[in-house]
């Protein structure tokens, strides 16, 4: 028996953000539940298929802020087929009786059509927020909806989707009236807005905190836009580069050095020394700057590291070779996150990147180090056990060298050790990404030490069954499992069944699981949806691509042909 | 040279091509090496298995096809050789991928008796006959035959360098026409990189290469309306950003006054100097092109005179 009147419970609930903790709360006892479920304002749900929209409704009444994710994270590189699913549509039909004053719309890798988008902004009537991230199935007349009829909007935020980009008109549809939005990020949309009507725009949004424009923006244009937003705490430039020099530079200089709050910085597309240093004075502040467009060499990016002692989150171009990895490890001792993109991830002739050396040196000016995605092509074990002996600390380790199945290209024995000293050493790790010539011992030391274990991801790796036994059988906190062209097989994925339904999904592509395996673990947990995706040919025995998870919805009702639910 | 097959299903040109292997044309393998033979630049030609299967003499229904990267050690030799359709970056994944069980119907019923694992695209020592990738290969890896691999998402696939040619335009062309020009260009760019392999003959990127130059480059010819914007970016690439008085000037490159000239490759594999035939047509008939130098280019035209007469 609770001894607090509900007022008081759902009061001090309310204070609680953490999704993770009001899921425990809600466990307690009947009347925390409720108290819960009347306090929670904001949902997160990580596979939109795993529940409905009518249990959501049903279970949360006062929702304002929803975040949605869909597709499984392969899709992103072309391993999911389009009209896979992940429809928002079903989900704003429910919402728009149920939650009329929803505020907030996150999405990732969900599908949106212009329709949907239009029906978002004409039946919620105080919508502030939306950020779409991987989603693809709109173009831009949908965002002109949106920026037409959301009165109040504060936050404008598209990333990198699949979008038909039919112009930039959709900015000049914001009513001069609007004066409160908080983040504009339009950096992903290719066509050129009006700079008036941007110009307008930015100078009356005095709260603007986040703003990201696209690579059309010239350098002179993005100066009169600083002038008006000094208070701009994340910026992505536009295009920093310029033909006719009208001497901007000094002006430039002085602006950003004006911007005293700035902390994010990121576009910069096709900078080069010399606009590079007008961003010098804003560097003391930055914490995280996003490289990833510019192709730096090392000398470059060395000058420029040599202003920015404060950085935490760096991500790169492997333009800058491991000379500029080099500079990194000694001009920013307090970083914590390093991203290095392959500038031509598909081509080997032009660059040879990054390689080993270049991350050891990071780890050793870094220690503290915890998130890395790192594309190279070649590595080795001893190497890797160096980068884990100086950054205990990994949280996120994503290494990526990018021919498959390839060995530690001195001693030519698998990469087993290097992933062996990350899990041992790394007693924090939440997350890996293996890659190279792998064989079940890696998954032996996964199994045995990963004890923090949240996501994996597995491609061209292991040599039996046992390699995904081995992780079945430990990972205790294991959520998330994607596995592409591996040799696991049915005896592999039924060593999951009792792990499946604590975890929120599997992925399962180009291995050897067949339909007979996945209708006997569709059969021993229909609490799971086990999803088989036919490919067009090859013969109908082997599940080509399986998608598992947790649900309480069911099975899908909005399967399209090629998607088999067992 | 070292010389490693890959192994292909017979299946005929298309999405199901197998690894490796261009479908911009014919897919088998003696076309290829036609090819690589007609190729007069240094390099070193070295071919890698896109996969690792066991290699069984009574697969009859399989064709040997190569795959072709550049070989040698760092950097790549001179220009080398890139099977054409693997050249076009983000839309190679119709082209090729990585060979899987479903390519090989007759081996995923006989496991491999070793382990339940059955001979389906493990690149692993332990299955027996297999050619190993980069353990056997001295050449750098052969990353591009594999659907979704690297696993790098659509924001991270960086515009060809060239595409900054955007702003050299805007001064020459008017402000509508600019837009024009824009909107085309970026939705080129939209194409490729976020629809699956749809326009894959939309995005024109072809190579550079300069006489002397050990480092190759690529230029966006959809970034470009006439020669001398195209001339003026190669130039700008390979020799840097020339003074504010010279760059309203017309293109060295063109105009003869430079000691090198610029040429192309044709589809027909002959060289060619740029210029002699209307943009339109030069831009459906160019392969790659190359920066020679005047003393070569000479030599060139004395040929090419001498074979048209």
């Amino acid at each position: 028996m609770c001894p607090f009147p509900d007022e008081v419970l759902e009061r001090v609930l309310s204070l609680i953000d953490s999704h993770k903790d009001r899921s425990s709360v809600s466990l307690v006892c009947k009347d925390w539940y409720n108290a819960e479920r009347w306090s929670r304002r904001h949902v997160f749900i990580g596979n939109c298929y795993s529940v409905s929209p009518e249990i959501v409704a049903a279970r949360f009444p006062r929702i304002r802020s929803v975040t949605l994710k869909g597709k499984p994270r392969f899709s992103d590189f072309n391993l999911v087929p389009e009209d896979w699913g992940a429809d928002v549509h079903p989900w704003l039909s429910v919402f728009a009786t149920a939650y009329p004053f929803l505020e907030e719309l996150r999405l990732k890798r969900m599908a949106i059509s212009d329709e949907s988008l239009e029906f978002l902004a004409t039946n919620f009537q105080g919508f502030k927020s939306l950020s779409l991230l991987s989603c693809d199935g709109f173009s831009t007349d949908g965002l002109k909806a949106i920026a037409t009829h959301c009165k109040n909007l504060t936050e404008f935020d598209i990333q990198e989707n699949g979008i038909d980009d039919l112009g930039g008109h959709w900015l000049s549809c914001f009513p001069e009236t609007l004066t409160s939005l908080q983040v504009l990020n339009f950096a992903s949309l290719n066509s050129e807005v009006s700079f008036e009507a941007l110009e307008k725009l930015i100078s009356r949004s005095k709260s603007l905190r986040v703003l990201k424009v696209n690579r059309n923006i010239s350098l002179d244009q993005l100066q009169k836009l600083l002038l008006h937003a000094p208070q701009l705490i994340e910026l992505g430039t536009g295009t920093f580069m310029q033909e006719l020099v009208s001497d901007p530079i000094k002006d430039l200089k002085n602006t950003f050095g004006n911007c005293k709050k700035l902390v994010t910085l990121s576009g910069l597309w096709d900078a080069t020394p010399l606009y590079l240093p007008v961003i010098y004075p804003a560097c003391v502040n930055l914490t995280f700057l996003n490289l990833s467009y510019a192709t730096l060499r090392s000398g470059e990016l060395a000058n420029l590291l040599s202003h920015c002692k404060n950085l935490r989150r760096l991500w790169l171009l492997d333009t800058v070779g491991d000379k500029g990895l080099e500079a990194v490890g000694s001009s920013c001792p307090l970083l914590e996150e390093l991203r290095v993109f392959p500038a031509d991830p598909f081509d080997q002739e032009i660059f040879l990147g990054v390689t080993e050396s270049g991350f050891v040196s990071v780890s050793h000016g870094c220690p503290k180090l915890r998130y890395v995605l790192y594309f190279c092509r070649q590595m080795t074990n001893a190497a890797v056990a160096t980068i884990a002996r100086n950054c205990p600390d990994f949280t996120h380790f994503r290494l990526c060298i990018m021919n498959p199945g390839q060995p530690d290209y001195l001693t030519k024995q698998p990469m087993d050790e290097a992933f062996g000293s990350i899990v041992k050493t790394c007693t924090k790790l939440q997350r890996l990404a293996v890659s190279g010539l792998l064989t079940d011992r890696t998954f032996e030391y996964i199994g045995k030490y990963s004890k923090n274990l949240e996501t994996l991801s597995i491609a061209f790796a292991g040599s039996s069954d046992l390699g995904m036994e081995y992780v079945m059988g430990g990972c205790p906190k294991l959520r998330k499992l994607e596995i592409r062209d591996c040799p696991f097989g049915n005896a592999a994925l039924l060593s999951g069944l009792t792990k499946y339904e604590s975890m929120r999904s599997l992925w399962m592509s180009a291995c050897n699981v067949t339909m007979n395996g996945c209708e006997v673990l569709a059969k021993e947990r229909p609490r799971l949806n086990v999803e088989v995706m036919k490919d067009e040919d090859g013969d109908g025995s082997q599940a080509h691509k399986v998608y598992v998870y947790r649900t309480v919805a069911g099975p899908r009702r909005d399967a399209p042909p090629f998607v088999i639910t067992l | 040279m070292d010389v490693t097959l890959g192994l292909l299903s017979n299946s005929p040109a298309g999405d199901d091509g197998g690894g490796g292997v261009p479908s911009g044309g014919s897919t088998t393998a003696k076309s290829i090496l036609t090819v690589s033979k007609e190729d007069n630049m240094n390099m070193v030609m070295s071919v890698e298995v896109t996969s690792s299967y066991p290699v069984d003499e009574n697969l009859d229904d399989l064709e040997l096809g190569l795959g072709l990267s550049i070989g040698g050690g760092v950097g790549g030799s001179g220009g080398g050789l890139k099977s054409k359709a693997v050249v076009a970056g983000p839309c190679w994944s119709q082209y090729a991928r990585i060979l899987t069980a479903k390519d090989f119907p007759s081996l995923v019923s006989k496991p491999n008796s070793s382990s339940s694992s059955s001979s389906v695209n493990i690149p692993n020592s332990s299955t027996s006959g297999t050619k190993r990738t980069a353990a056997d290969s001295i050449s750098p890896p052969n990353g591009t035959s594999v659907v979704g691999w690297p696993p790098v998402s659509k924001a991270h696939r960086i515009p060809s360098l060239a595409n900054h040619t955007k702003s050299q335009t805007e001064e020459l062309v008017s402000i509508p026409e600019q837009n024009k020009i824009k909107n085309k260009t970026n939705g080129i760019k939209d194409y490729c990189s976020e629809r699956n392999g749809i326009s894959f003959k939309k995005y024109r990127s072809v190579k550079v290469n300069m006489d002397g130059a050990p480092i190759g480059r690529k230029v966006d010819l959809n970034a470009h309306t006439s020669y001398e914007t195209l001339a003026r970016t190669l130039e700008e690439m390979f020799w840097g950003r020339r003074s504010t008085t010279e760059a309203m000037g017309s293109s060295r490159l063109l105009d003869g006054t430079s000691e090198f000239v610029l040429t192309y490759e044709d589809k027909d594999g002959d060289c060619m100097l740029v210029g002699d035939v209307p943009w339109q047509m030069f831009l459906t008939s160019v392969n790659r092109l190359r920066i020679m130098k005047n003393s070569e280019s000479s030599e060139l035209s004395r040929n090419q005179h001498e074979t048209q007469n």
